[in-house]
């Protein structure tokens, strides 16, 4: 059995093209689930939260309404992050050739099925436990 | 071979003499720029444009191409700042344009293509190829890669199949220079040719032959294949809900405390002094579980024995598997610090008798 929220992460990446990495974390920064490669989860995870909560604050105070992604883009590609409910966040790592225009329609959807995942999940089931059900199953 | 539902409306338009924006809706979808009938430019995420080719290759130095962009890019003289800098020689910058266009339209073509609505709106691209280049060429030419490719003995799908290196691929054989060393190095089970021709700023086209080829030799494999692009029926939040009922109900004793530990929040806490290097706790790099790694990933897997890793009392927090090799274990947590706001706040206890500093 694959894990719903690491399974919801890649049907995000399958469905978008240019997506390299996903992660969930908390507003905290710590990681919850990490689909990526070569970028280190827990620094992903804590630079995401420090950029969503200055991003948020940043639309509040320019009053441009509510925020809808955090987006870094840079000359290789895209970090976007989205706002998980208010505890948690979602990071999307894609390169130059991001379908931007798919990624907002999709993940506003992934978005609210993880919220809906996050809100009844077991506490004590972590990511690597569910990663060791899934390597095990 | 006959032209798709694109090739005729592009032959359309090329008889016609009609400029604007052609936007093809599908997979991978994308946007034409057209001049009296001739195409200039394709944007799609299929393949990667001028752009990301002279970057990523490092063909153009960013440095250099910020300065072209900055002094040319607002009134569309791109190609030829770029010449004028000496970034570029102009039959380079033309054949390069030529070459990215027929492997943008071979993304589209290959692809599905829903729809194409014509807008007659300026196009805007930042390098369009000068003077335009006929539809009906790169409309063959897309179409002779198409049958290249399909008549592969292994074939690869471009946009769909992950390709990961094998075990011991890398041989004398294999050196640096002929291409092969790179695409090894980029072969982590994540990534189709479309995603390595985007990081080594290639055509989609020749990286998908060199990764047929590379298949054939016994150097990759295909590790996965993207799902279709449409969203799957479920699990909508509704379902997700359920879903995570049922991962409650196989839960075991994370399911028995049911009532308020179940509508407690799941997510991980930071806590305070546990930030920073070696500090005790609740870091968890899922990342490098196996369940973050793609069926044919060549990432290492941790080979820490599960006996040897602590556990963490915090639900949701530190995985036991992801604590570095050194790094404190909850028990033996080193005293908290005492903050600076509570050394400064007039009566604190460590104001009022600092040699009384306790855990």
């Amino acid at each position: 059995m694959e894990d719903a929220l690491l399974a919801e992460m890649r049907a995000l990446r399958d469905r978008v093209i240019g997506i390299t990495d996903t992660a969930l974390a908390s507003r905290d920064g710590l990681i919850i689930r990490a689909d990526t490669a070569d970028i280190h989860p827990d620094t992903l995870a804590a630079l995401a939260a420090a950029s969503l909560g200055l991003a948020q604050r940043m639309a509040v105070e320019v009053g441009k309404g509510t925020l809808r992604a955090a987006v870094t883009r840079s000359s290789g590609g895209y970090v976007a992050v989205y706002a998980v409910g208010s505890g948690a966040l979602l990071v999307v790592v894609a390169d130059v050739g991001l379908d931007s225009v798919r990624l907002d329609r999709e993940a506003r959807a992934t978005v609210e099925s993880l919220e809906a995942l996050l809100a009844r999940k077991p506490s004590g089931r972590t990511g690597t436990q569910a990663g060791r059900q899934a390597a095990a199953g | 071979m006959p032209p798709g539902p694109l090739g005729q409306v592009l032959l359309d338009c090329a008889a016609k003499g009609t400029s604007g924006l052609l936007r093809v809706t599908g997979e991978p979808g994308g946007v034409i720029d057209l001049a009296d009938g001739g195409i200039t430019a394709i944007s799609t995420p299929g393949a990667p444009d001028p752009e990301a080719i002279l970057l990523r290759s490092g063909r153009v130095q960013e440095a250099g191409w910020s300065a072209a962009f900055a002094a040319a890019a607002s009134d569309g003289r791109m190609g030829s700042e770029l010449v004028r800098r000496e970034l570029i020689g102009a039959g380079e910058l033309e054949a390069l344009l030529r070459l990215a266009l027929a492997d943008a339209l071979f993304a589209l073509a290959a692809g599905q293509v829903d729809d194409c609505q014509l807008e007659q709106s300026a196009a805007d691209s930042l390098l369009p190829l000068q003077p335009a280049a006929e539809p009906g060429w790169l409309l063959a030419e897309a179409a002779r890669r198409i049958q290249v490719l399909a008549a592969l003995p292994n074939p690869i799908a471009h946009d769909r199949d992950r390709v990961a290196s094998v075990q011991g691929a890398w041989t004398p054989r294999v050196g640096p220079g002929d291409g092969r060393a790179e695409i090894l190095a980029l072969a982590n089970g994540r990534r189709s040719a479309r995603d390595i021709a985007f990081v080594l700023g290639r055509g989609v086209y020749a990286v998908t032959l060199q990764l047929a080829r590379m298949c054939d030799g016994g150097l990759l494999v295909i590790g996965s294949s993207r799902a279709a692009a449409a969203r799957p029926p479920g699990p909508d939040p509704a379902s997700a809900r359920a879903s995570a009922d049922d991962a409650a109900s196989r839960g075991g004793d994370d399911a028995s405390r049911g009532g308020d530990d179940a509508a407690r929040p799941p997510l991980p806490r930071r806590r305070r002094g546990s930030t920073g290097q070696g500090q005790g706790g609740s870091r968890s790099p899922a990342a490098r579980s196996p369940a973050a790694t793609e069926p044919g990933s060549t990432q290492p897997r941790s080979t820490q024995p599960r006996s040897a890793q602590p556990r963490s009392a915090q639900p949701g927090s530190a995985q036991p598997g992801s604590r570095q090799p050194g790094s404190r274990q909850p028990a033996q947590r080193q005293p908290e610090k005492i903050s600076v706001l509570r050394i400064l706040r007039p009566g604190s206890a460590a104001n009022r008798d600092p040699g009384k500093q306790t855990p």
